[in-house]
């Protein structure tokens, strides 16, 4: 414990500054994190331009690449401007998305129902988006000819559907339970169950399609292109900025309804807003690449046992270390076996629990209640 | 216009949507810093009454003037900034240190602003100092002993700088020397232009430290005086329906013994 404790004391003293008040000490360690962020994104950023299974370039040539392909406006691209411009940017840039929109959701469903415990998976919205994902992969469900069974985002928006559909019956029956936070996981956990059982079977009698629907639902970056990209990347960062605007009534819905309400705030409508908000981004964010695990669990947690639970401090802290560790996660996924891309949700899984189960063996006391 | 009370609860009722008719027909006046206490039984309607003196419960009659003005019409953030509340209990949280807990008693006062003032710190830090929590700002809410916390609370309430401070069962969890920790602070608390006013089932610590008590009994008003004048054993008897001894100690305060039911009551 001390030797830990002095680590992340140094770290705090690094990042908090000479400021005398707490005040000072937060404004401080929030213009760090602009500067963290940023730095700490770009860096992984450039990293996934150079780095890929099809070869390793410098930033320099990297970049070069991506310029040139960027003045040919995307035709009659070398190889090296391909892979540059075509794959490795649309992912990298998917990744961050994603990232940073997962963690907010989670950070957002967590403050609101006042449970660490909840993220988009738990609240039933990825298991909604999967059944419905696979129905249009396995078996070209068009919502009765609604959307072109050709359309690229067929798949996309029936996840969309799917994922707000579970949201809906999650909080339907909550409400009906009495909804007290216990009524919120024990909702989302049922009705992820439902969607869950349905995926089972779909997959089952899916034949030729299984693969593809088993690559759907461990998440991956691999077919994504530059327009689907901006289909997430828009979103996510729209809704991820709104919700942080309400950083403060997020620090106020932490002592309960009440204490909230008296204190001159719509709590009725707040949660409702912050719900429904975090759905439709968790939706956004799982719909092009398929469910990625933990990230929307951890990431909000692992920033709120290093800065502390201030959520002007969290949710930019969730948004840099979301988009960086996804794009980390993306990386490894590409690299750690030559010929073979691994999906994403897997690696950040296997990555994200040995981490979350040391920083709650240390600092998971500011949990119990 | 030197009399205008800092509370007036004017011919009160509160209906709930299953016809359960909570408090009926409350009317009383406080003026500026006391310290109150409200005493009745269990289903009484204090925290009802509470509840719709800051407006989280809507009233079905009569009105609630603080300063002369009615709060029916304000919005939450400036009712918010008139009243605070200390509730019986926190539902757990977490992430929030005692500092940050108490710094958004602030929030009513922040509006547009995204961080706090050195104004606001200051006010903070000499709270968390009055109430002998300084020590644990930087400890997490949930961490504290029941004691800490309902003095964490109280602290944040205060900060608030409402006129009136509502505190529901400070004392219910809390053993003999919290009990007295509380009502110490909440004493030291009451201020020139402050009231508090406090739901408690011990009478005896209300008598000894209120300067006007409330008694309620089945949505009704009973008694508004001082608590040495206003309890007596009758007074226990028709309000609890309970045989006491009250008695007054070498101190000159009173103290309340139970002794049995009257009449046929069963539980």
């Amino acid at each position: 414990m001390p030797e830990e404790n002095r680590v992340m004391s140094g770290i705090r003293a690094v990042l908090n500054g000479k400021g005398e008040t707490h005040i000072a000490k937060k404004k401080h360690l929030s213009k760090m994190m602009l500067l963290i962020g940023f730095i700490l994104l770009m860096t992984m950023f450039v990293a996934a331009l150079c780095i890929g299974p099809d070869g390793i370039m410098s930033p320099i040539d990297a970049f070069s690449n991506l310029f040139s392909a960027i003045g040919k406006g995307g035709t009659d691209m070398t190889n090296d401007e391909v892979r540059v411009y075509s794959s490795r940017m649309p992912r990298a840039i998917a990744a961050i998305a994603v990232g940073l929109g997962l963690s907010i959701a989670g950070a957002g469903y967590q403050a609101v129902i006042r449970n660490p415990l909840v993220d988009p998976y738990i609240m039933g919205v990825s298991s909604g988006a999967g059944t419905f994902a696979i129905a249009s992969i396995a078996y070209g469900f068009t919502f009765f000819g609604l959307v072109s069974a050709h359309s690229p985002f067929l798949i996309a928006a029936s996840a969309i559907v799917g994922g707000l559909l579970a949201f809906v019956a999650t909080m339907v029956l909550a409400h009906m339970a009495g909804a007290s936070t216990n009524a919120y996981v024990l909702s989302g956990v049922v009705i992820g169950l439902i969607f869950g059982a349905i995926q089972t079977v779909m997959i089952l009698f899916s034949g030729h399609a299984v693969s593809n629907t088993m690559l759907w639902l461990f998440g991956s970056f691999s077919q994504i292109t530059m327009r689907e990209t901006l289909c997430v990347l828009i979103p996510a960062v729209i809704l991820s900025v709104f919700i942080m605007r309400y950083s403060k009534e997020l620090n106020l819905v932490l002592l309960g309804d009440d204490q909230a309400r008296q204190m001159g705030l719509n709590v009725k409508r707040f949660n409702a807003m912050i719900l429904i908000l975090s759905s439709v981004l968790a939706a956004f964010c799982v719909a092009f690449c398929g469910i990625i695990g933990f990230v929307g669990l951890i990431i909000p947690h692992l920033c709120r046992m290093i800065f502390g639970g201030d959520h002007r401090i969290v949710l930019p802290a969730s948004i840099a270390f979301g988009g960086a560790i996804m794009i980390g996660a993306d990386l490894l996924a590409r690299m750690i076996m030559p010929g073979l891309e691994l999906p994403v949700g897997s690696i950040t899984t296997l990555i994200g629990v040995p981490v979350f189960a040391y920083l709650l063996y240390k600092r998971g006391k500011i949990y119990n209640g | 216009m030197d009399e205008v009370p800092l509370l007036e609860v004017r011919n009160l009722n509160k209906v709930y949507d299953n016809g359960y008719h909570a408090d009926k027909d409350v009317s009383f006046e406080l003026s500026s810093g006391l310290l109150v206490g409200l005493i009745g039984p269990n289903g009484c309607g204090k925290t009802t009454l509470m509840r719709c003196i800051n407006k989280m419960h809507s009233i079905t009659s009569g009105d609630i003037l603080i300063d002369g003005e009615s709060v029916l019409p304000k919005s939450p953030a400036e009712v918010a900034r008139l009243v605070s509340n200390v509730p019986a209990e926190l539902t757990a949280s977490f992430g929030l240190t005692v500092f940050e807990t108490v710094m958004l008693g602030r929030y009513p006062y922040l509006q547009n602003m995204w961080w706090e003032t050195e104004e606001d710190e200051t006010m903070v830090v000499d709270t968390l100092k009055k109430f002998g929590v300084y020590h644990l700002q930087d400890r997490a809410l949930n961490m504290l002993s029941s004691g800490e916390r309902q003095r964490v609370m109280i602290a944040k309430a205060y900060v608030q700088n409402p006129r009136l401070m509502l505190v529901d069962e400070p004392t219910s969890h809390l053993d003999m020397k919290y009990k007295l920790d509380v009502m110490e602070y909440l004493r030291a608390m009451v201020k020139q232009d402050m009231t508090i006013l406090v739901a408690e089932h011990d009478i005896s610590l209300m008598a000894r430290y209120c300067d006007l008590c409330i008694i309620m009994k089945k949505g009704e008003l009973v008694a508004v005086g001082d608590p040495k004048k206003v309890i007596t054993e009758q007074l226990i008897r028709d309000v609890y329906e309970v045989e006491a001894s009250v008695g007054t100690d070498k101190d000159g305060e009173i103290f309340v013994l139970p002794k049995r039911f009257v009449g046929d009551y069963h539980l």
